[in-house]
Formats: structure tokens, sequence, C-alpha cells
């Protein structure tokens, strides 16, 4: 009786304690984590890999470690347990960040991609996103331009709008900003790509990318790396036009074709003239320095870092570059057993100066369309001056452009966080956190008082332009977790938690005339002599927030079957009055079919997991305010014969107006094979996004929308679908000392627009030549920004061919040998604008990447490679002067009947030839070698004599070498705009850039 | 142990509590935009009030359409233009063949109803406070959208009728098309307020004045044929007035002849600020003026134009043969290029003839492009001739007084021959035809035409293609139609 009773109040409890060491090498291995399973109970082995823990008698205990393979123990009544820990190679122990909390990479049931540190390392990127290209499915970058501090557009799986498509970034679980991050201080990168995203809510349509920054780790000695390299930048493509030769004899062609008098009537003295590009881009210095302090004792973690990265633009001298410093601090410490705090702060300055980089009139648009026979300087020593006869009002000397160029951005930024973890009662931990950005920017741009010769860059005074801009947001979360195992089998994790999000800042703009010496170093609006009335000034001021709170439940069956739902509600300022609260429900399951008693057998699949994910998510990225009715109407009279000024009603508020919703589909599955050396995951994603935001819905007119400055408001009125497939191999192995990494990526996307609902079914954008109607469009059918144009059919060769064919008068000119030749695709006989198509996409249909890693002895060889198969280009940066000069594909322009039946003849004459036609549509799909390195680790006994434990020293080229049919600089840039993208009017190229660096750890 | 677990309950309280306070309601996503002027909490003082019965004047300056269409429907002008299909939809209405597909009747309804918007904003917050000059303010507010809805009953009969209140989204599939009763109604409620609260001078040369409200509510009455109404209301602008004819008849349509002595109600235009075709309804110029020029015009006087709205042949024969009104009205292009060497081309539909009246002139260096849009020509909506003749209408075809009918009616003929040898002593129908005919020469070219046939009954038997029982109103626009959603039906026969 008693000993029964006893046993059912009190439970025996035991001391263990034991040494954990590696089985690779025997070596005693700090920083284990030991659990009492089924509880929070835990602690991590010491500096010689030594642990002490209290645990029930019945208990089991788990030993864990990053890369290795967790080993289970049962207590049983011992009181001493030295374990050894297998090395687990592909990481299955690995942990992820999910939203909220974390998983196991072995039991995550979404579509979820990561990239890890060394990755990171490998590529070295100099901006954060180029660690994402080619590197995982599902995710295309593109860079704005090659200039130096340029931004870059990521999209994950498709364009899912006609807004901002951009993904949510999440830096240590606050919202923040990549383009501002030292990449060496990134620890790993997580994508979310489907439903797992949905604990995200109205943030998490998009794609969701939780970035994880370095911290130190428990019971390790200090360790101090420094990481430096220097790097020579070029161009990597310099674009084929004609000689100062060549030149004359076409301009020469044009003339007489139509009746004018040679331009040069003596050709033979002209050689090659002045190679504009060639004057343009020069070789630039890059370099790249950190160093990092990190350790940690019992209790406290503690990570110093410091960085600067300086890059000079391959254009443009010293008036393009980009200088960024950061220094950080992250601390994370145990104040009690159960309560972890951890803090951080990073400080980033940046420092700015561009040229025109890619709008029209661009650097690069000049030096194309200067003509050859032009010297840089004339007799004088000055900048020559571009003729307007002939140029056109725009075309200037860009070497003049870019001396005449002065510009200057400042950038000051602090963010940061401080989050308190503790684990209050058993099962339960509590974590509240709060992270912050907050910076200054100010810019100052000065317009020298020039004369062009009668162009539109002309001005008559000099003026300066300068901003100050403020922004700030912060991120607080709260958030339980209970975790528990019941009856051994069923593993719960239930996760509750609130969402606080803020965004506020403001702009002010300020504008002077008459800089004193007409020089940059008095351009300050202070110091500007003109009059009072000239100096004007502007502000903006915003205010943003979501209130946000979730529910998620994750259950699995022995890590067999795998089930989590999710539910979020948000409430945001963007939401209209009529639909101010979202909810968005998601689920996502998982069944490790490998486990199952009828697969077990098979030995070469060592682990098969399917999952499916389902969920509704939702993006807030649409323009604030559009529930409002605001007085910016036009109300103009006249009254004692002057103009008055009223106020009237402008756009037509949307009190309906709300987020866009996407519905995500994704089934997939991770196979790992011969003994874990192979891993292919398969994913197939359906996700349509509706509720698109189209403006200018036609109203009836009693509602006043066609007032002087009145519009009709804009509704959520469209859908667009992503479907597709993404594959990802990889295969590590080893061939004696060689030891090899082989992952290849490849996503097919297919992007159709399902519904445009403003009348017409279509909304146009982008822009091509001057004066051309608008050349993208959004439709119903087709893909998001497809080009509308005119089909071609060859070039007429005969007189008798153009009778043949419907009259093109329409287009601008009859047809006349030589020219382009459209097709009727209506069959009306008429050729006009009703014989438009689509005639082309910049959508890549593949995107694929390619990382190859091998090691051998103390070499380490990287080589990464990315692709875009199937996405058009707009060649948009030939002005249509009669004096520009041309690509070299015009040597093969038609000059009598049957020279050729691609390329059209040249006259001065007004011809349809510059219509936007497939003419000027090209294939931008490419290979691009994007990074090649070869390093060397001196031998560690040779560094180990100077207490350095680790030197490397590197080589390497990044953006090696770019196959493609693609005639411009870059076919990977891109503006990012979803109607209108893909349309080149001279983008800055990447630059190719040789590096050689140095690694230490001491 | 004890410690700890007092010190843990402690800090887990005091952060679930910070949570909850923290984590606030959705209030704290209910924010509106700093520093902007929100349509809906606007009215804050008298400035505010007057800057949105400007709002309401700009919109008179798009009647434009309502004049030169005008002209193009009746017998009095051809459409003309640069070919067939030049402004398709004056083209069309021209020559009677318009139908609910037609954007510039659209434009008509679209921009009378912008007005009728920007009115009901005001009177929506009317009483949100008070101030000295509030009813002058609303007096030239509701005589804005009698205007307005006076132009509209005009061109589309039955319309959706909404007073002291803005239109909402949804209103097009709920409310009617009003009766043309109730919006006269509405109107000549409107015109009454005006007339009792506003003086025969305005705050400032364009505003509204009492003559303007008296004249407009005499043509309401007179169009739906109260004639007793119409000569009373009339006869006491006629006597109260400050108005009187100008003598110089060509002066009135000059520059120097804006805002004159027989200007009741005028619509100003002005130069100075530039204008383009993506929104003709902003312009601060006469667009008509410029659409009703010499083609390729080069010579004394005028500037050139699009060669629309050219008179025919049979308007030039209406003129008695020594009325030297036809030398101010008309422009004869082929003896004026004779006699000063002015070179033109010819257009569509080319009569040699052209509307002098609102013909571009010669511009000032101020003048901002599109010089073909910003015309400065004041439209006179409302002359005191036009008064005069609407006086002895009532007086005659009400069988009231045709004595004091044929006083009127001299008045402008006195002024016209600058004699009085042209008197007219008719009386009954002949003095009625005689009062047709005056004002067929009086007004030419000012807009009246079509639906002074329309409303005497004449319109079938003097414009060609006119369908009695169809074309007295123009059609509603198809998508008018489509957007009420079965609310309202088209006029007969569209």
């Amino acid at each position: 009786m008693f000993l029964i009773v006893s046993f059912q109040v009190f439970a025996q409890q035991v001391t263990v304690d034991g040494v954990v060491t590696s089985a690779d090498d025997g070596e005693t291995l700090p920083g284990v984590t030991v659990m009492e399973k089924g509880t929070s109970n835990g602690t991590i082995t010491n500096i010689d890999g030594y642990y002490q823990i209290t645990v029930e008698a019945d208990a089991v205990l788990q030993f864990s470690f990053v890369g290795s393979k967790m080993k289970e123990i049962p207590v049983a009544g011992q009181s001493r347990i030295d374990v050894t820990l297998e090395t687990d190679v592909i990481g299955l122990e690995e942990i992820v960040v999910i939203g909220y909390g974390t998983a196991k990479k072995k039991d995550i049931t979404g579509s979820v991609s990561v990239v890890d540190n060394s990755t990171i390392e490998d590529l070295k990127p100099v901006k954060v996103e180029q660690a994402l290209q080619g590197t995982m499915a599902g995710v295309n970058v593109t860079s704005q331009s090659g200039s130096p501090g340029a931004g870059l557009n990521i999209r994950i799986r498709g364009i899912s709008t006609n807004g901002d498509a951009s993904p949510t970034v999440i830096i240590d679980g606050y919202a923040g900003d990549l383009g501002t991050l030292n990449p060496a201080d990134i620890e790993s990168i997580t994508v979310l790509k489907d439903a797992q995203a949905a604990i995200y809510g109205t943030a998490g349509a998009n794609g969701v990318i939780l970035v994880t920054t370095k911290t130190g780790k428990k019971n390790t000695s200090p360790v101090v790396n420094v990481n430096s390299s220097y790097g020579i930048q070029e161009t990597t493509r310099m674009l084929p036009v004609l000689n100062a030769t060549e030149y004359a004899v076409l301009l020469n062609e044009s003339y007489a074709a139509n009746g004018q008098e040679l331009p040069y009537p003596d050709v033979s003295l002209l050689g090659k003239g002045t190679d504009w590009q060639d004057e343009l881009f020069e070789t630039a210095p890059m370099n790249n320095t950190d160093i990092s302090l990190s350790g940690g004792s019992e209790n406290t973690t503690y990570t110093i870092s410091a960085s600067n990265l300086n890059q000079d633009g391959i254009i443009g001298g010293d008036k393009t570059g980009y200088d960024r410093s950061t220094a950080r601090i992250s601390i994370g410490t145990d104040v009690y057993e159960w309560l972890k705090l951890n803090t951080s702060l990073t400080y980033t300055h940046i420092d700015r100066k561009s040229v025109n980089d890619y709008a029209l009139g661009s650097v690069l648009f000049n030096a194309m369309n200067m003509p050859p026979t032009l010297p840089v300087y004339d007799e004088t020593g000055n900048y020559t001056l571009a003729p307007v006869n002939g140029l056109g009002i725009e075309i200037i000397n860009p070497l003049a452009q870019v001396a005449n160029t002065y510009n200057d951005y400042n950038l000051n930024k602090f963010n940061g966080n401080v989050g308190l973890e503790t684990n209050f009662a058993e099962h339960f931990s509590a974590t509240a956190r709060i992270g912050f950005n907050t910076s200054n920017s100010d810019f100052r741009d000065f317009l020298k008082e020039i004369d062009y010769g009668g162009k539109v860059f002309d001005h008559s005074f000099s003026s300066v332009n300068q901003n100050r801009i403020n922004d700030n947001e912060y991120t607080f979360d709260a958030f339980v977790t209970y975790d528990n195992t019941f009856f051994d089998f069923h593993h719960t994790t239930v996760t509750l938690g609130t969402t606080v999000y803020k965004t506020w800042g403001d702009g002010l703009f300020g504008y002077g005339t008459d800089v004193p010496y007409n020089s940059w170093d008095y351009a300050s609006i202070g110091a500007t002599l003109g009059g009072i009335e000239e100096q004007t000034a502007g502000s903006y001021v915003y205010d943003q927030r979501r209130l946000s709170y979730f529910g998620r439940i994750q259950y699995d069956y022995q890590a067999k079957y795998l089930l989590s739902a999710m539910l979020r509600r948000d409430a945001s300022t963007k939401f209209g009055p009529n639909n101010t609260v979202a909810y968005f429900p998601s689920v996502t399951a998982g069944w490790v079919i490998s486990e199952e008693n009828f697969l077990t057998s098979l030995d070469f699949i060592d682990r098969l997991k399917i999952r499916a994910s389902y969920g509704i998510l939702g993006s807030d990225k649409i323009p604030p305010y559009q529930y409002i009715s605001q007085l910016n109407g036009e109300a103009t009279y006249v009254l004692d014969g002057s103009l008055v000024n009223g106020q009237a009603i402008g756009t037509l508020p949307n009190p309906n107006i709300k987020w866009e919703e996407s519905e995500q589909i994704d089934v997939g599955f991770d196979l790992k094979m011969l003994g874990n050396r192979l891993d292919i995951n398969a994913d197939y994603f359906r996700k349509t996004t509706k509720d698109l935001l189209i403006p200018s819905i036609p109203v009836s007119g009693i509602l006043g929308t066609h007032a002087p400055g009145a519009a009709s408001p804009t509704i959520n009125a469209g859908t667009v679908l992503n479907q597709g497939v993404e594959l990802a191999i990889g295969y590590r192995g080893s061939i004696n000392d060689l030891v090899y990494h082989i992952n290849y990526n490849v996503t097919y996307l297919q992007n159709e627009v399902l519904k445009v609902n403003n009348g017409t079914g279509f909304y146009p954008g982008g822009v091509f030549g001057v004066g051309q109607p608008m050349p993208s469009r959004m439709e119903e059918g087709y893909p998001m920004g497809y080009f509308y144009g005119y089909e071609t059919d060859g070039i007429f060769q005969t007189q008798a061919e153009v009778d043949a064919h419907p009259s093109q008068i329409d287009l601008g000119a009859e047809a006349q040998p030589g020219d382009i030749r459209y097709k009727d695709l209506n069959g009306d006989g008429k050729i006009n604008e009703d014989d438009r198509t689509n005639i082309g996409d910049p959508i890549p249909d593949y995107v694929m990447g390619l990382n190859l890693s091998f090691k051998y002895k103390g070499f380490d060889f990287v080589a990464y490679a990315y692709a875009n198969i199937g996405n058009d280009m707009v060649r948009n940066y030939e002005r249509t002067q009669t004096d520009v000069n041309r690509l070299d594909y015009m040597l093969d322009r038609w000059t009598g009947t049957g020279t050729t039946n691609e390329v059209p003849r040249i006259t001065t004459a007004a011809t349809s030839n510059n219509v936007f036609s497939d003419f000027f549509v090209e294939d931008g799909s490419f290979l691009r070698i994007q990074n090649v390195q070869l390093g060397y680790t001196i031998p560690e006994n040779m560094t180990q004599k100077v207490s350095i434990q680790k030197a490397r020293v590197f080589a390497g080229v990044n953006n090696l070498f770019t196959f493609t049919n693609y005639m411009g600089y870059d076919p990977a840039a891109s503006t990012g705009v979803p109607i209108g993208s893909g349309i080149d009017n001279g983008f800055y190229p990447t630059p190719r850039i040789y590096t050689f660096g140095l690694n230490l750890t001491f | 142990m004890r410690k700890f677990k007092s010190i843990k309950l402690f800090i887990t309280g005091a952060a679930l509590l910070s949570v909850l306070i923290y984590a606030c309601t959705d209030e704290f996503v209910e924010t509106s935009p700093e520093y902007s002027i929100d349509s809906e909490n606007y009215f804050n003082s008298e400035n505010d009030y007057y800057y949105a019965l400007i709002g309401a004047y700009d919109i008179l300056q798009s009647t434009y359409v309502n004049a030169i269409l005008g002209e193009i429907a009746s017998d009095n002008t051809l459409c003309g233009g640069e070919n067939a299909t030049d402004v398709i939809g004056w083209q069309q209405v021209d020559d009677m063949i318009h139908n609910p597909v037609n954007s510039n009747l659209h434009d008509i309804w679209n921009w009378m109803f912008a007005g009728v918007q920007r009115t009901n904003y005001f009177m929506e917050f009317k009483d949100k406070m008070d101030f000295e000059g509030k009813e002058q303010m609303i007096g030239e507010i509701r005589f804005l959208r009698a205007y307005y809805y006076f132009e509209l009953v005009k061109w589309f009969g039955p319309v959706p009728l909404k007073v002291d209140e803005r239109f909402e989204l949804g209103d097009e599939t709920t409310i009617p098309r009003s009766p043309v009763e109730d919006v006269y109604a509405q109107i000549e409620a409107d015109l009454m307020y005006a007339d009792s609260v506003l003086d025969y001078t305005a705050p400032a040369l364009g505003r509204v004045t009492k003559g303007a409200a008296q004249a407009l509510l005499g043509k309401a009455y007179l169009y739906q044929e109260k004639f007793d109404e119409a000569a009373l209301i009339l006869e006491t602008l006629i006597l109260d007035g400050p108005y009187s004819l100008e003598t110089d008849y060509n002066k009135i349509f000059e520059m120097e002849g804006e805002n004159g002595s027989g200007s009741v109600f005028e619509v100003q235009y002005t130069d100075v600020e530039g204008a383009s075709f993506d929104c003709l309804q902003c312009s601060e110029g006469n667009v008509a003026v410029g659409f009703s020029g010499v083609r390729g015009y080069e010579g004394p006087l005028f500037s050139p134009g699009f060669s629309f709205n050219v008179p025919t042949q049979e308007v030039v024969d209406e003129f008695e043969a020594d009325d030297p009104r036809l030398g101010v009205a008309i422009l004869d292009i082929e003896a004026w290029a004779d006699s000063t060497g002015a070179e033109y081309n010819t257009g569509y539909e080319h009569t040699g003839y052209f509307n002098r009246k609102y013909l571009p002139r010669k511009r000032s260096a101020n003048a901002q492009g599109d010089l073909n849009l910003t015309n400065p020509n004041n439209y006179r909506a409302i002359r005191y001739a036009d008064v005069l003749l609407m006086a002895a209408e009532a007086y005659n075809r009400g069988n009231i007084d045709d004595g004091i009918a044929q006083g009127y009616l001299n008045q402008v003929r006195q002024r016209a021959f600058g004699d009085l040898n042209h008197d007219i002593l008719l009386t009954g129908s002949a003095l009625t035809d005689a009062i047709y005919h005056e004002r067929r020469v009086e007004l030419v070219g000012e807009g009246h035409r079509f639906f002074d046939l329309v409303r005497t009954g004449r319109a079938a038997d003097e414009i060609d293609g006119f369908e009695a029982g169809k074309n007295e109103v123009f059609p509603i626009p198809l998508e008018e139609i489509q957007f009420s959603n079965g609310n309202w039906q088209n006029n007969p026969n569209y």
C-alpha cells in the first residue's frame, strides 16, 4: 500500500553527466544540446564536451548538434552517459527558421529553400540579393542596373501582381530591407515559397525571405575572422556599333535614298573615328573588407563585426561609386536558465554617386547613338557638341554628360532588435521581441548652367535640388509556444501570437537657382543667389500600420505523418473601411513514406517525404488612402479677367479597397537516396492572385469623374495565375581526397492574366520610342506585361510586292521596296492598329541554376551559373534620328532585290519601319557564369605556428561570361515594373570582376 | 528556486501585461493622411466655400460643346471639319443619324453632370457653417445647378435628379430618370431663390447676377410654354435691370465688347493657360472658337482653325437684304480674301461662310499653346437682345399683349438697322413668324437655333433628316444605359 502510494506521488530524479565526442575524430564537442525528451529541460556541453543534467529516472536524453545525427539514449538508471555523435552530412537535424519559430528541416511540410553560410561565402555577393541568383528553385533575381549600389528585384514564383510584386523580407524576426545588409553578417537565408508563408498573412503573398544574422556560439573561445578582397571591374560587353567609315557610307546611302545631298562625299580618310563606348568604359577597382569577433561562454554569446565595401563605377570615373560601411554587435545571454535575452544593433553608412544609367537619355544611350565621326574634344579642347540637325534635341556627348553630372547620396541607418524568450512553465515558452529600422538620407543634385547647343539638357541657369528623407519602421512580436508529445507518438506544437508593425517617415525637398561660380563646390540651396520666388520646396509624410494575430498548430505522428494548420488575422491602414479585417487560413501536410514498412526495405531510398500545402495569403503593398476622397481636382475659372483657383474633388475614393489575395497550392516531394548523397526536391505550384488593383475603372458620368482633375476610382479587379514546376537536384560525393558537390535547380513557370475587370479587358503600360502607343499590356489570356505590336513578314523586295499588299499608310508612310512588310492579321485589307498582337513577353519560361564545388586537399573550387530561358527583351536604345550611329546588324540592310529579308533599307525619309513590331523584340535567353573561384587553404600545421587557425587565399571571377543571342548590354537587367519591363533603354551592364582575396581565422 | 519562481512569474506577468497594453485594438490601424484636405472634412471657413464655388463655375467652360453642337444640329450650319470622319460624333448629329454610341454627346452628359455634382457638393455642406455672404454664394450655386440641369433637360429630356447631395456609386441603378416637368420644377425653384438673394451687380465680373437668374428663369418658362410666368419675369428684368443694347453691333463679339452693356450672362475664358487634347474640359480657353476657325487662314484680323460649324447659304438668305448684322455674324471668306488678300484652305462641306461671331481673332503674345484650344473669346450665353425677343415671344404667343411684343421686337431691330424704318407692326401668328425670323438672324451662331425649332414644333420641317418623335432629344449614352443595369431606358426610338 505504502509502496504504491510512494511510486505514484514521488517521481524519482537522477543526475546524469558525461562527455560528448565526435565519431569522426574523437574530439570533444562543446555546444551540444542535451535535452530531456518531451520537456524543455536541457543543457549544453561545455568547452570540454562535458554536460550535467537532472532528469526523471525514466527520461530519455536527446543529444543534438548541428551537422551531427541526433542520438536518443534512455537514462534507465545510469548516472554517467558518454556519447559519440556521428556526422550527419546532409544536416537532417538542421534547424530552419520558419515564421515565428523554428523547425527541423526534415519535418517541414511547406516549400522552403535555404541558402546557408557556405553558399554565401562561396558566392561573395556584393549585395545580398545576388546570393539568391540561381541558388534556389522558384526564385528569379534581376538587377536594375550594373552601376555600383543599384538595386535588385527578387520575384518568387512568378510575377504575382501588376503592382509591387516584391517579397517581404524579415531579418531576425523584424521587417527590414536587403539592400543595405552586409552579406558577411548573414548566417542563412530561408525562403518561404508557398502557403508556409501564410502565417505572415497579408505580408506573405509574394513569398517571404527570412534572414538570420550571425551570432556567437556558446562555449567557444573567441574567434576572429578577417576577409579582405580586391577586385578589378570591367564591362562585359561593348555593343558592336559602326566605325566612322562604315557609318559615313551608310549615312550617304540613307540621304541618297531620300534624294538629299551626301553628307560625307569623301569617306576614305575617316578611318575608325571615335569609339564612344571605349571612351566611356574603363576598369574600376573594388575593395571589400570585413572583420568579426565572436565567441561565447556558458551563458552568453557575442558577435562584433565591421565591414567596408568600396566600389567605383566602370563608367564615369569618380562620378559613380558606392561606399558601404557597417558596424554590428549582437549579444545573446541566458539571464536565467529559463530566460534568454538577445539583442543586436547595426549601423550602416552608404555614400553613392551615379549617372543616368537606365532611363531614356542615359549615358550609354548617348554613347551608342553619337556619330563616330565626331571627336570627343573639338579644336578648342572642349567637349564636342552634338548637332541638333540630324541628331535631335536629346542626344549629347556622353563624356560631357558624365563630366557635368554632379550628385551625392548619403544614407545613415540604424537597425536592431531586442528579444526575450522564456520557458515559463514546462512545455511552454514565450517570446517577445521588437525590431526597428531608422534611416536618414540626404541627396544633392546639381544641374550646371550649360549649353549643349539646343538640347533638352540645356540649362540657362544653374540649380540645385536637395532632399532629406527620414524612414522608420518597427515590428513588435509576442507569441507563446506550447510543445509536447502525447503518448510518445503524438508530437504537437501550438503557437499563438500577435505582431504589430508600423512604418512612418517624411521627406523634405528644396530647390534653388543660380549656384555661385556655377560650381558643385557651392551647390547648396542656402548659397544660391537666385530670386526668392525661384526657390521652391515640397514635402510628404506617411504613416502606415498593421496589426495581426496568428495561430498555428503543428502535429506529427512519430515524425512520419505531419500536419500543420495556420490562421492569421490582419488589419491594415491600407484597407478601406468596408474591408478592414483580413483572414488568411492555410494548411500544410507531409508524409514520410520512407518510414513506412512497405518502403523501409528499399535500401536505395534513405528518405522520401511527400508534402502538400494550400493557403490563402495576401499582399497589402497597395497605395495608401485609396478610400479617402481628396480635394486634388482642378478648379480654375476666370473672374475679373484673371484666373482664380478653387477646390474640387479629385479621384473618387473606393471604400471597398482591399488587399490582393492569392490562393496557393503546392504539391511536392523531398527524396534522399544513395546514403543521403543524392537529394531531389520537386514541387508543382499553382498561385492564383486576385483582387489586383486596376485604376480608372469606368463608372457612370453622373458621379462627376469627368470633371477637370477628377478620375474614376481604383478597384480590386484583376487576377493573375502563376503555375509551374520546380526541381532541385543535389549530389555530394567523394573520390578519395576529392570531395564534390553538385546542385542543379530549374523552374518552369507559366504566367497568365486571368481577369482585368475594367470594361476593356486590358491595361497598357511601358514606353517605346517617342509618341508611340504603349507597347506592353496586362490583358486577359496573356502573360503579365506582354508586348503588343505588329508582326513582320519579311521585307518588300519589289514594287510589285508592295502593290500586292494592303497599304501601310496608317503606320506612317507608304511602303517602298526595302521596307518591312507587316501582316494583316485581321484580314480587313488595311494595316492599322487593329493588326497588333502578342509578339513576346519578358517573363522567362525556365529559370535554372547550376552550382559546382570541389575540394581537394587544401584546394577548393566553386563555379556557379544561372540561366533564364524564354524571356524576350525590347530593343529601345536606337534613336530614330537621321544621323545617329547604328548597330552593325545594319551592315546587312536591304540594298536591292534579294539582298536580305531581315533588315530594312536605310533612308532619311519617313518610313513605317520604326513602329513597334517584332523587329524590335529579341530573345533575351541567357546562361551566365556568375562566379568561378579557386582557393587554397594553407595547411593548418603551418599557420598554427603564428596562431592563425585558418588562412585561405583565393582568386576568382564574378560574372565571367554570359552566353546569349541578345544584342544589348545585359539580358538580365530589368526595371522590375510588371507592365513595361524587359524594355532596354541602354541598361548599364553588370561588370565582370576579377577578385583576389584572403580569409583569415584566428 | 522559490525566488526564481516568483521572479519568473513576475516577469511573465509583466510581459503579458505589456503585450495586452501594447497590442492594441484595431484603432491602431485607423489613420488618416496628415496634412491633406479630405473632402468630407472640408468647409471649415468662408474661403473653403468660395473655393468650392469656383470649382462649380469651372465646369461652365466645358459648355463650348453645347454651343457649337447646338448650331451644328440645326439648319444654321453644317458640321464641316477636315473630312467626313473628322469628329464623327458631330458629323452624325449634323446629319441627324446619331445614335447612343456618340462620344461627343457622352461628353455633354458627363460634363454637365460633373457640374451638377460640384454644385451639390457645396449644397451638401451648406449648413455646416454660417457667415455673411453665404446666401449670395448659395444663390450663385443654385443658378449654376439650374444652368447645368437646363442643359441636361434640353439635350436629353428626363434625367436623374438629385439635389443638395452628391450622386453616389450605385445611384445610377436606383435613381430613375425624372420626368421633364420635375426637372424644370427644380430649375424654377433654384432660379427663384437665386433671384431673391442676388443683386444686379456681382462681386466680381463673371459671377452670377440677379439679371442672369431672371433671364434664365424666363427662358425656362418659355421652353415650357408658360407664357404668363415668362412674360412677368422678363418684364421685371427689362424694367429693373441695368442692361441696354450695345449700339455698335460689331463690338459685341470683339474683345472690347466682353461683359458689355448687353451681357446678361457670359461664360468667361482666357488664353494665359495652356491646354491639350487630353483634357478638353480642362481648357481655360474657348475650344469651340478654334474649331470654328478658317482652315489654314493667313491674313488680317483672324487666326486659323479647323473649319467646323460652317453656316449654310440658307441662313445667309434668311437675312434681309440690308441687314447689317449679316456682315458681323457671318464671314464670306471669298469676298474677304478678295478684299484683303487673305489666304485660306477649304475643308469638308465648305460653304464659303464661317461663324464670324466666334471666329478666332489674332492672338496676343501671352497666348499659351495649343493655340487652337485656348482662344479667349467669352461665350455670350444670355444677351439682352435674347431677353427682349423672349419677352416679345411670351407676350405674343401667350396672347397677352401684341403691342408690348412689337415694342420689344422693334428695339432689337432698331439697334440692328440703326433706324426706325424696319419696325414691325404685325400681330398674331404673323408677328410670331416675325419674332422667329428675328431670333434666327439675331442669334445665329450662338447655339440656340436647334432648341428654338424643337420647342416650337418646327424642327421636322426645317432640319433635314429630323425624325419627329425621336430627334427632339438626344440619346442617353449607351454606356450609361449599361451602367444603370436596367434602371434607365433610352429615349424613344433610339
